[in-house]
């Protein structure tokens, strides 16, 4: 036994090898992508829109089959194995959306026992709740009345009392305020401590620096740089990142400059 | 799993104000179109009553059996309160005559026009256009709105089968529509009964069936709600789909298709099924009185070279054989003339029953008007309704006439009278008849045809497996749709 967890603590617990997406229309999202990410890790993917991140979240959670390639949780293949796969991750969405006419202890509820875990009572929910910063006189209030902050909150609440090896996070601090971004890097720092896997897709630069322990830059669905947090010490991160996305930007700063125009 | 998402299904209709909104909607209509159904169904029965009490009072009133003008009236159905189909627009009395046909007359809304302007809502028609609509509202989004909610993404992320997914969508919907229509029904079944509409054994059956049957068709809009918000991506582009389809089923099709089928099926009016019995009449009695005076001009001939004295003799003993001969050719016109008439009516009204399949082939393509004509023939209030009573209605009338026939000759009158002129007692004018009132208690009595539950339930069969094989299409439909529905 002792060495049997020994190994699966050596093995990654999400895992993209050889990844491909090609739609069906011949746009390339993701082009033979190798990630691993280790427990206790965070890996953060950065790139523009279209880079192939999000692609890469919906391979890992079944909602859409590689063209080529696997993706594995925990070892499992999750596209052939997908309902066991599941069991082992947690996922917050960029814009987590949940029933309007539930409160948040009602949603919290339902996800968490459709996650499996229905041992839990309401002073566990309250623990999570108050961890991941939701006031306590909001808990009982309809998921209608939240800001995106709050029902962010409550979503990463969902992912906490899942309690999976590997969490998967897609673009999780878009649209927080500095405050609630602040509280949310020191949270998932707290979960890799734990020994979870993390993989992230973001668009905030210095906060992946911050936190991760990799950092791979997408770009057209290709993985064109991969560094480790001590490979970046010193590594001027940005600037890493504009070099790789050089063509990529300059499209969107005349994109950018179209708009401004047309407005 | 299933459980929790059945419960979770249930917790967000009961919890939604939408459902508030409907339950509200449908209580009102429910209670009270059965409060006024039961209301309009005591009226009737008074009014039945009343009338049969004034018919009585006629006949007692009659100095004479040919003279008796006897009516009888339809009867009021404790089912009509839930499915008034054909009730308020087919006559309720028949005169009973030897003289005229068995013809209903006066419906409801003939006698008070305002009512059916705009016209009174029962249980099927509520079920039919209100609960149809509620069901599409209540699935439009089941889950293409849970996909741009984002809630589909995050319930997926978990060990969840798409197949238990949809089970439970469509348990949940089902539990949460069907339920609060149950008790709805039950309580209006209460009240019906406490405000004393006196339903039989077999009228609970047909009650049984009618609620089974409104289940199925409500059913069917949640199959197809599920089946739409599959196929499309945004909940408002589904909404508009399924309000077209939901107009064009429950509204346009049944419309449509008894136009479609009077199109298609000639059907001749009374008018000139009388003119063309007219016409053959008068062209047999011409060709009659033609060869008659043809056979009397030959008969003369025959005659021809005869002195006075032969001819007599001749005439003698051929004029009975004669007079025969001419009143068989009179009494084959007649009968010709009572044939064809027969086949006139017989043709039509087989031409109508054409029309009416055509109507009812095409109107099943929507599962409304399967619902609405099985509810009908539950409640014996659908279209065969009229010619049940005027079958039965004739049936009587020849037992009536007949009885009246016997009485007449046994009375030894005719309706005539005749007057004695007495130089002791004075004027008398005997009616040739006992002076006391008519003797009624021989008088065949009317009794209204009974449809037996059996009977009825099995000319339902069809629309409920159509209705059964709608709701499998929908829902496997929408599965199948499901199992690769993209999530994102």
């Amino acid at each position: 036994m002792e060495t049997a967890n020994e190994t699966i603590k050596q093995a990654p617990l999400l895992e993209a090898r050889n990844l491909t997406k090609v739609y069906e229309d011949g746009v390339k999202a993701l082009d033979n992508l190798n990630i691993k990410v280790m427990p206790g890790e965070i890996y953060a993917m950065l790139g523009g829109n279209g880079a192939g991140k999000t692609t890469t979240i919906n391979i890992f959670l079944d909602f859409i089959q590689p063209t080529n390639g696997n993706a594995f949780i925990n070892g499992i293949d999750s596209n052939s194995d997908p309902l066991e796969a599941k069991k082992n991750v947690a996922f917050v969405s960029e814009n987590v959306q949940l029933y309007p006419n539930f409160t948040a202890m009602q949603n919290i509820d339902f996800f968490v026992r459709l996650g499996g875990k229905s041992n839990y009572k309401r002073s566990d929910y309250e623990n999570a709740l108050n961890r991941v910063g939701l006031q306590s006189e909001a808990f009982d209030k309809k998921l209608r009345d939240f800001s995106k902050g709050m029902r962010q909150k409550c979503g990463i609440a969902i992912a906490i009392l899942k309690n999976a090896p590997a969490i998967l996070l897609d673009e999780p601090t878009s649209g927080l305020d500095p405050k609630a971004g602040k509280e949310f890097t020191k949270l998932i720092g707290e979960l890799r401590d734990e020994g979870k896997a993390i993989l992230m897709s973001t668009h905030d630069i210095f906060r992946a620096k911050e936190i991760s322990d990799h950092v791979g830059i997408l770009n057209n669905g290709e993985l064109v740089a991969q560094r480790t947090n001590a490979e970046l010490k010193g590594v001027n991160l940005e600037q890493l990142y504009v070099e790789y996305m050089a063509g990529y930007m300059e499209e969107t700063d005349q994109n950018l400059v179209l708009t401004n125009d047309l407005n | 799993m299933i459980k929790l998402l059945i419960e979770k299904e249930l917790k967000n209709i009961l919890l939604s104000p939408k459902f508030a909104a409907t339950f509200l909607v449908c209580s009102i209509l429910i209670l009270t179109s059965v409060y006024i159904g039961v209301q309009e169904y005591h009226t009737a029965v008074a009014q039945y009553e009343a009338n049969q009490q004034i018919a009585t009072q006629d006949i007692a009133q009659a100095t004479n059996w040919g003279s008796v003008r006897n009516q009888v009236h339809r009867k009021p159905n404790p089912m009509q309160v839930f499915v008034s189909g054909l009730h308020f627009d087919v006559g309720r009395v028949s005169r009973i005559s030897g003289f005229q046909d068995v013809k209903l007359t006066r419906s409801p809304y003939s006698d008070e026009t305002l009512f059916a302007l705009f016209r009174f809502i029962d249980l099927t028609f509520i079920v039919q256009v209100v609960l149809s609509l509620f069901a599409i509202l209540f699935t439009y989004d089941a889950i293409n709105g849970e996909r741009e909610n984002g809630t589909l993404k995050l319930a997926f992320a978990n060990s969840v089968s798409r197949a238990s997914y949809l089970i439970s969508k469509f348990a949940g919907v089902w539990i949460g529509l069907i339920i609060p229509l149950l008790i709805l029904i039950l309580i209006a079944l209460l009240i019906t009964t406490l405000m004393g509409v006196p339903i039989s054994g077999g009228d609970w059956v047909s009650i049984s069936s009618f609620i089974g049957l409104s289940v199925l068709y409500v059913t069917f809009f949640i199959g197809i709600g599920l089946l739409v918000s599959t196929i499309t991506r945004k909940s408002s582009l589904s909404f508009l789909l399924l309000l077209v389809i939901w107009i064009g089923g429950v509204l346009i099709l049944p419309r449509m298709s008894v136009m479609a089928s009077g199109q298609l099926v000639e059907v001749e009016s009374i008018a000139q099924i009388e003119a063309k019995q007219e016409a053959y009449q008068k062209a047999r009695w011409d060709e009659y009185s033609s060869t008659i005076s043809e056979t009397w001009r030959k008969r003369s001939q025959e005659m021809e070279g005869m002195d006075d004295a032969e001819r007599q003799a001749y005439r003698d003993e051929k004029e009975w054989d004669w007079l025969e001969e001419d009143d068989a050719a009179r009494k084959q016109v007649q009968q010709d003339i009572t044939e064809n008439n027969r086949r006139l009516i017989e043709e039509t009204s087989n031409q109508k029953k054409l029309q009416e399949r055509v109507a009812f082939s095409l109107a099943r393509i929507s599962p409304a008007s399967s619902f609405r004509l099985a509810a009908m023939n539950i409640a014996g209030t659908d279209i065969d309704m009229k010619s049940r009573y005027e079958d039965s209605m004739r049936e009587y009338r020849d037992k009536f006439t007949d009885f009246t026939q016997k009485k007449q000759s046994e009375s030894g009158s005719r309706g005539g009278f005749s007057i004695n002129v007495d130089s002791e007692s004075g004027v008398k004018i005997d009616f040739g008849r006992d002076d006391q009132t008519l003797d009624t208690s021989e008088m065949p009595q009317y009794s209204a045809p009974v449809l037996s539950t059996s009977n009825a339930l099995s000319k339902s069969i069809l629309d409920f497996g159509l209705l059964g094989i709608f709701i499998i299409l929908t829902f496997g439909g929408a599965f199948i749709s499901f199992l690769r529905y993209d999530m994102r």
